[in-house]
């Protein structure tokens, strides 16, 4: 088995004069694998998605004890713009992320390859293929501030994808997006997953992370309450609604009748998995 | 008001005649040039040959209304009232010359020469300044005003400054805009008392500055990650560089110098008016 | 057991302060455009161009503050006033220094008497003077296009025929109430915005 490209041992931080935020954090991401981050509101989500491309601790300061390291690269011997080129962050607020010296989604995605000094030619051909990874061409021209927020967010992607990093790092991409804009950006997400990449993911939606996440991390307080394959930890019902997170619906409602009413059904994850299971328990193909 | 703002507001779309393919640098050059031609010399005419000039480009280069508009809303009002209390006897005290009469509500009022000079050729420099400038500004894109700028040996933070305020403007504007038809849907009226007013002007000026505030820490931060303080040579899409356009445009501004230095020194520094200096 | 044992703590400090300022400064120039924009709208007796400056100075120290209200000038200059307009940012940067006095001196509560004895005379008067000698260098002086200043212009020079005193009366009158209140502004935006946003110590 090869190393793993993002390996975080004992993380511990803390915000500068504030109390710890993370705590003891454990886990490891392999190639081409993808790891959905749950937990409630202020559990240190995006404080540990930052602490991958080293804005936790260089931007912010603060305490910092353990170690990450993502494709090599101690994170706290590098500096954020080092780190830039192996980790791709996308934020929640499409709008926040546009990098305010860009006229057109072309020049937009371009930005991160000209603040790292790609030569041109070199840009030319990654925009164009980024453009093309999130769905957006035809769209070129077009000034970001006028896109949907769907493609907003989707531009925001291919703004890191055009970097070619070896993580992608996506903090509740689409928590400010409507249905369709969820739609559009999970769509992205689901192929990316699909054709390889590394990501790890911070997600309200359980339902659509249960479809494509291999591991889940559960953070409560800045502490892994559990962490492991995908079913193993969505399946655990009564921890996680204890904690205020929302199991999948037809993972929740499986096993209640598995406990209220005695079933003994495989507890699905995944809507499709539910249907294949309760045909079989219905007797119906 | 909004004028402004549509001013600000650029868009990629844009006609591409001789000027927009000139380089930045000398249409910069061009507004520097002019400016301090008119302030050195002082007579109306001339700085009105230099406007004149300077509009006529700018109507090839299909950008004059914008610039007649910010003409027409600065300078015209300034020029009427300037000259209405300069050239009439309201106390300017260096009025000597009388020129004429005229009636001004059955009051027979002198004009003077010398505040009447003063109240056009100030605002009319301040034309040339203006149209030479917006010429430069809306007749180079974006990132052409970038490679500009760099290449003008700006560092490299403060270019990100000066676009980023280009852009965060009409952004802004419109989350104005947005909070202003809220507060109007609650109940604010703008026919109120003064004091009323700059308690409206709070509720729409707080919400707005803490959300822009809010928004300024995930900026850094995303630039921070996208490798803004990467120290590396940045990468520029527009590459900077003269043309044979850009020599011939910088020829003529050099023989238009030396014809007006000659003509300072020979006839002086008022050559078609012959103003005098007022200080003198 | 190795899960018991301390984790290993260190202090980093922060390098991102370079950087939030590279973005509050053009935030800054920003505000104090549209400042001024919602001003027509709403009819505001102010100009309202300057608190950006006098907040940006309040959390972001006087470069901030300073440098978000010479940009804005510059681009005022620029696009919108004319070239030689740009010498205004120098009023800004007076206007950050005034304010980052006052802040440095705690003159930044609203309801002490002391505070507005110290924000109109600095801003009220002796501000005006640094206007008025950059209007009449640069611009020539005259009056202004806003009818009660431009009134006190000429009712001055009327009276008493000296054309500096006009002018520097014209200021006060334009900036004795347009200041004070955008200070005002300034300090109450600042109150209520999170601390972690506060840069200036
Ligand atoms: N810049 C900061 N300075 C100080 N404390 C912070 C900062 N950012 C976050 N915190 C604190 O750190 C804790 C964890 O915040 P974090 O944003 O990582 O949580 P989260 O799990 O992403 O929450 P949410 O679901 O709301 O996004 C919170 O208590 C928060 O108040
Ligand atoms: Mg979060």
């Amino acid at each position: 088995m090869s190393e793993p490209i993002i390996k975080v041992e004992r993380l511990a931080y803390s915000y500068p004069r504030k109390e710890l935020v993370l705590y003891d954090i454990n886990f490891e991401v392999n190639k081409g694998e993808v790891l959905g981050i749950i937990g409630p509101n202020g559990a240190g989500k995006s404080t540990l998605c930052k602490a991958l491309n080293g804005l936790v601790p260089h931007f912010y300061g603060g305490k910092y004890g353990g170690r990450v390291v993502v494709a090599g690269m101690e994170v706290l011997e590098h500096t954020v713009a080092e780190l830039s080129t192996k980790v791709g962050i996308v934020f929640q607020d499409p709008e926040e992320q546009m990098s305010g010296l860009a006229l057109t989604v072309w020049e937009e995605v371009a930005f991160g390859l000209m603040m790292l000094g790609f030569p041109k030619e070199e840009i030319v051909r990654r925009v164009d293929e980024a453009i093309k990874q999130v769905g957006l061409e035809g769209f070129e021209k077009r000034s970001p501030f006028e896109l949907s927020g769907g493609q907003q967010q989707r531009l925001a992607i291919a703004t890191v994808l055009a970097v070619k990093p070896d993580v992608l790092v996506l903090d509740e991409p689409t928590a400010q997006l409507d249905p369709i804009g969820k739609f559009e950006v999970f769509s992205v997400i689901k192929r990316l997953a699909a054709e390889g990449s590394t990501i790890v993911v911070v997600e309200h939606e359980i339902e659509e992370l249960a479809t494509f996440a291999d591991n889940i991390l559960l953070l409560d307080q800045g502490r892994v309450k559990a962490y492991g394959p995908a079913r193993d930890v969505l399946t655990q019902v009564e921890k996680l609604k204890s904690l205020g997170v929302d199991p999948p619906s037809v993972t929740e409602l499986t096993y209640l009748l598995n406990k209220e009413l005695g079933a003994n059904l495989e507890v699905p994850i995944t809507l499709d998995e539910a249907i294949k299971i309760y045909a079989e328990a219905l007797g119906v193909s | 008001m909004s004028a402004g703002i549509s001013l600000l507001k650029r868009t990629a779309v844009e006609a591409n005649t001789i000027f927009q393919r000139l380089d930045g640098r000398v249409k910069f050059l061009y507004f520097i040039w002019a400016t301090v031609l008119v302030y050195i010399f002082y007579d109306p005419y001339l700085t009105l040959a230099f406007l004149i000039v300077t509009l006529a480009m700018a109507a090839y280069a299909k950008v004059f209304k914008p610039i007649a508009m910010t003409l027409l809303i600065i300078i015209v009002p300034w020029i009427i009232l300037g000259v209405l209390i300069l050239a009439l006897p309201f106390g300017f005290p260096w009025n000597k010359t009388v020129i004429g009469y005229i009636n001004v509500l059955g009051y027979r009022l002198p004009v003077y020469l010398e505040g009447l000079g003063w109240g056009i050729t100030w605002p009319l420099r301040i034309s040339v300044a203006i149209s030479s400038a917006l010429f430069f500004y809306l007749t180079t894109n974006q990132a052409k005003l970038v490679a500009t700028l760099f290449k003008m040996k700006v560092p490299f933070k403060a270019i990100y400054m000066i676009i980023a305020t280009f852009q965060f403007i009409p952004l802004l504007f419109d989350e104005a805009n947005t909070i202003i038809q809220a507060q109007i849907s609650r109940g604010l009226k703008t026919d109120v008392g003064v004091l009323q007013r700059i308690k409206n002007y709070l509720a729409v000026v707080i919400p707005l500055t803490i959300s822009a505030l809010n928004k300024v820490q995930t900026r850094a931060i995303t630039l921070e990650s996208r490798g803004f303080s990467a120290p590396v040579k940045k990468t520029f899409l527009y590459e900077a560089r003269l043309t044979a356009a850009d020599w011939a445009f910088l020829g003529i501004m050099a023989a238009v110098t030396v014809f007006l230095a000659w003509v300072y020194v020979t006839i002086g520094y008022s050559p078609v008016a012959h103003l005098q200096w007022i200080w003198a | 057991m190795a899960e018991t044992k301390e984790i290993e703590m260190k202090e980093i400090s922060p390098t991102g302060k370079a950087i939030i300022a590279v973005v509050l400064i053009p935030t800054i120039a920003a505000l104090n455009y549209v400042g001024g924009v919602i001003v027509e709208a709403l009819k505001a007796p102010i100009w309202g161009d300057t608190w950006g400056t006098m907040l940006g100075t309040l959390i972001g120290g006087f470069w901030v503050g300073a440098a978000g209200g010479f940009l804005y000038n510059i681009i005022m200059a620029f696009t919108m006033w004319g070239l030689p307009n740009w010498v205004w940012g120098f009023a800004n940067v007076a206007v950050a220094l005034i304010t980052w006095f006052l802040m440095k001196m705690n003159l930044t509560d609203l309801k002490s008497l002391k505070t507005w004895a110290a924000v109109i005379g600095l801003f009220g008067f002796v501000y005006p003077a640094f206007t008025t000698a950059i209007s009449i260098g640069v611009f020539g002086g005259g009056p202004l296009w806003k009818p009660i200043p431009a009134a006190v212009y000429a009712a001055v020079l009327k009276s008493t025929g000296n054309f500096y005193l006009a002018n520097y009366l014209q200021n006060v009158s334009t900036e004795i109430i347009d200041k004070p209140i955008s200070y005002a502004i300034a300090v109450i935006i600042a109150s209520r915005i999170p601390k972690r946003f506060i840069l200036a110590k």
